[in-house]
């Protein structure tokens, strides 16, 4: 018994490889959509770019909220490269799947249902993070002559923007499970996304937002999905002690929303069996 | 003419009965509701917290800001509306169900489009009204008939224009594989149309002028409102430019309809 | 047969029609996939290929071919929404993919499990607003109701949103609405798939009726056998792009008819054959005859119990293999069989492969 068990658990992890493998292959059938997303990402950067200008413009400090202009579109525009490759639509993908009864399908793979989507995110997200957010970042390096330093502070964000990935991850798959209870895929998705857009700093830096704001959305995990890892990876000069800080937040985070979806799926699951899809 | 006629009874008839059913889904109802106020609660803060770290922008007032705003909602509400099955082309396509829409004895860019009537699209306007209210009201600007002829043509003129970007973003999925991601681009840039153009160097203005217009969804034609002294030729002919544009986007549409070949059926 | 046609009753016809299409040569693995991001690398596939049909007012059809043959690609010249590479088409005289909009006012379509109704409106809803689109006068309207409700039982269909709906309702709901403005053409696609043994042949009977009724064309694309020998007097085979076969069901039993299936049973009576001798059985019997008919072929398989075997009667006949193998062992029951259509559609495709 334990020995096959060791077995299976062996097979999974090629099952695991394969998932992710496959799934960049499928991103890379599209190749035509390759080339007009980066295109895309180009013009929304030069938007908000020209955006930020304007808008430092108007004032006459050079630092608003104890950030720079360039502090400030460094952060943003990592942050928009952060969410092209973490977005990979699950709350639609689930919602479809339910409302189509397609997700029954899914079921009867001998993986979990919460880890086989788990793996199929992982590898497009791999995917879109070297096709994407590893060229932005040498762009705005070079462009703004290298002010993030090349150190650990790398590594450091890697490990968080892992992290921040797996919280995103329970987030969409907690949000795309409440679909099973309701029709409207739309309302719920929207107000997900704008949660965690707006509540994580992806939209506008958190050292913008009024004191008491800031002080309830450290109390949230959404920060730890944007606002970590690029902190990390854009300051230097952090002492140990809050890198370690913001990494223990962050895993914590990630635990405990896992354990939420998890849990919610299983209690949820009953739905699809006892309606059929 | 009798084609029109035939065409606006089948359209309406599907509209009610469409209303009818999403009505008794009362739930997905309420819930698209509350998603669609939170949306543009969640932008209107994100404005304010803007503006209270930054006064103005290039010379524009919180108040010219919050118009342009209200303007844009209020001009993206018919899209929001009337064309919310654009969002779902790329996936009928990509499954190859977009083959069931072709057997009808009607126009298929009118059946695809038909289908579907977003009623929580309503939630947006009422906001976009209210905002352009209060922020008319705010800059003492005259309510006069020919104030509220031009704000009335141009908010359709608006309209067109984003309809015709979205429908060419929709339709791009019947020329390249899975564009899915464009519709979701091209829906992006209009977070950008609420600020006014000036802010871009020449080159981007000349780009969100003629190439990717959302200058035209808030800025020029609001121009004719706001600030009329500084309207140039390009707010006066929004309404003819607009036509086009959206009429150049349903031929887009339609031929990219007729390239179709129900892939992987 | 297709000749002496009159002219006037032919519904549709296609001559020497072809559709190809261009594909990209995709490579395998994940460097392959690098490769196709920059590949112009095209292969031109011929999914219809030199066919030619001339369908008459009221027949049915079956459409068969293995997945992938060219039955789909056909069906949608035929309904005007792809355009043929070569060759002329024409449905009620008219050519389909120049008038889309006109053809389809004269033809009904159930495509795949793609529900074409409104998925959150109830059935009569959608009814009414596809009146409106085809313009169906009143009565017809009402007429045509009537006879549905004669046939099956409405109520229960009438008030059901088609999100709700059982597959097996979809499908029904799906014919009705084909039908509904009396076209004089119908296609169905894989009517039946997926459907349970009862409703399959609610189905049948719907179909059937239908087309005796108001004289409808019907073209079935089908796997299932059953439908094809319950619905179609005329077959159409097509394989990898190419007709195969074109003639009536009849025809094409009468060209196979020479095989015919023997099968005998060797245990007593309620005995079951352990797994050992249902192998053994049918080895021992291909043994003793084809020791006896040297230059005969017989194809022998085990049947649950039985000992299937199969015959050219052409090369010998039936009672004489039965009467010889009597002699040889106890046989405790017998039955002839005639071949199924399926067994021949497989030896059609077989003998091309």
């Amino acid at each position: 018994m334990n020995r096959s068990e060791r077995i299976n658990s062996g097979l999974n992890i090629r099952a695991y490889l394969t998932l992710i493998r496959s799934s960049i292959i499928e991103y890379m059938q599209y190749r035509m959509s390759v080339v007009v997303m980066l295109f895309g990402n180009v013009v929304y950067l030069v938007i908000i770019y020209n955006l930020w200008k304007a808008i430092y413009a108007s004032v006459d400090t050079p630092t608003v909220g104890g950030m720079t202009f360039t502090d400030t579109m460094i952060y943003l525009v990592l942050a928009s490269a952060q969410f092209c490759f973490m977005e990979a639509y699950l709350v639609w993908e689930m919602g479809w799947g339910i409302q189509s009864g397609n997700i029954v399908l899914q079921l009867l793979r001998p993986i979990s249902f919460e880890t086989y989507q788990l793996f199929v995110i992982a590898g497009a997200n791999l995917f879109n993070f070297v096709l994407t957010f590893i060229p932005t970042f040498f762009i705005i390096q070079i462009v703004t002559d290298w002010p993030i330093p090349m150190g650990v502070n790398l590594l450091y964000y890697i490990v968080a923007a892992a992290l921040g990935g797996l919280i995103n991850f329970a987030v969409d798959f907690f949000v795309g499970t409440i679909c099973l209870y309701t029709q409207s895929i739309w309302g719920i998705n929207i107000m997900k996304q704008l949660m965690v857009t707006f509540l994580s700093g992806a939209t506008i830096p958190l050292a913008f937002f009024p004191e008491t704001l800031r002080k309830i959305v450290m109390f949230l995990p959404f920060h730890a999905i944007y606002n970590t890892p690029l902190t990390l990876l854009i300051h230097n000069d952090l002492p140990m002690s809050e890198i370690g800080k913001m990494l223990l937040t962050q895993l914590l985070w990630a635990v405990l929303m896992m354990a939420v979806a998890g849990g919610f799926w299983k209690v949820s699951e009953k739905v699809i069996t006892v309606n059929g899809g | 003419m009798r084609k029109l006629k035939f065409y606006a009874r089948i359209y309406f008839k599907i509209l009610g009965q469409d209303i009818k059913s999403r009505m008794s889904y009362r739930s997905d109802f309420i819930i698209s509701m509350i998603g669609m106020l939170f949306t543009n609660a969640v932008e209107l803060a994100a404005f304010y917290i803007m503006f209270q770290n930054f006064n103005s922008v290039c010379g524009w007032s919180y108040y010219e800001m919050l118009f342009l705003y209200g303007f844009s909602l209020v001009a993206l509400t018919p899209m929001q509306c009337l064309f919310e099955n654009n969002w779902n082309l790329n996936g009928y396509v990509k499954r190859g169900d977009f083959i069931k829409y072709c057997f009808r004895p009607l126009n298929i860019f009118f059946y695809y489009i038909s289908e579907i009537f977003d009623i929580k699209g309503l939630g947006q306007l009422a906001m976009g009204i209210g905002t352009l209210i209060f922020s008319w009201h705010k800059l003492q600007i005259p309510v006069t008939p020919l104030v509220l002829i031009k704000l009335i043509l141009a908010l359709a003129s608006a309209s067109l224009f984003f309809i015709g970007m979205m429908n060419f973003a929709a339709a791009s999925c019947f020329y390249l594989i899975n564009t899915g991601f464009l519709i979701n681009t091209v829906s992006k840039f209009r977070d950008y149309a609420k600020y006014p153009v000036t802010i871009f160097n020449r080159g981007f203005r000349f780009l969100f002028t003629f190439i990717i217009p959302i200058a035209f969804i808030a800025y020029y034609p609001s121009l004719s409102v706001v600030r009329p002294d500084s309207a140039s030729v390009l707010t006066w002919i929004t309404p003819v430019y607009g036509s086009l544009f959206f009429y150049a986007s349903c031929k887009f549409w339609m031929h990219g309809a007729g390239k179709y070949t129900g892939t992987g059926s | 047969m297709n000749e002496n046609m009159k002219k006037s009753d032919s519904i549709i016809q296609l001559k020497h029609i072809n559709k190809d299409f261009k594909i990209l040569n995709r490579h395998e693995g994940l460097k392959g996939s690098f490769q196709d991001l920059f590949s112009r690398d095209y292969k031109i596939v011929k999914a219809v290929n030199d066919v030619s049909l001339d369908i008459t007012q009221g027949e049915i059809v079956g459409y068969l071919g293995p997945n992938g043959a060219g039955k789909s690609t056909t069906i949608k010249m035929m309904t005007g929404v792809l355009e043929p590479t070569s060759g002329e088409i024409l449905v009620n005289g008219r050519v389909p993919y120049q008038n889309r909009e006109a053809n389809a006012n004269n033809i009904g379509v159930v495509f795949g499990q793609r529900s074409q109704l409104w998925w959150s409106l109830p059935l009569i809803e959608s009814f009414k607003i596809l009146k409106d689109i085809y313009r169906i006068p009143d009565k017809d309207y009402k007429d045509m109701l009537e006879l549905y409700a004669t046939m099956i039982d409405l109520e229960a269909l009438y008030g059901k949103p088609v999100r709700q709906m059982s597959l097996g309702q979809r499908t029904l709901s799906d014919i009705l609405a084909a039908f509904l403005h009396n076209p004089s053409v119908v296609f169905l696609d894989e009517p039946t798939i997926g459907l349970d043994v009862s409703m399959k042949a609610k189905i049948r009977t719907l179909i059937s009726e239908l087309n005796s009724r108001k004289n409808t064309t019907v073209i079935l694309t089908t796997h299932d056998m059953g439908d094809v020998d319950a619905l179609c007097k005329r077959i159409v085979i097509i394989d990898k792009g190419t007709m195969l076969y074109d003639n009536d069901i009849e025809h094409l039993r009468r060209f196979f008819g020479a095989y015919r299936t023997l099968k005998i049973n060797l245990n007593k009576r309620g005995a079951v054959p352990s797994d050992d001798e249902k192998k053994k059985q049918p080895e021992n019997v291909q043994k003793v005859l084809s020791k006896q008919f040297k230059a005969v072929d017989f194809s022998i398989e085990p049947d649950e119990e039985w000992v299937s075997i199969l015959i050219d009667e052409s090369q010998i006949p039936l009672m004489k293999v039965l009467s010889f193998l009597q002699e040889q062992m106890k046989i405790y029951d017998v039955r002839v069989e005639e071949i199924s259509t399926e067994s021949v559609i497989k030896k059609i495709y077989e003998g091309r492969g």
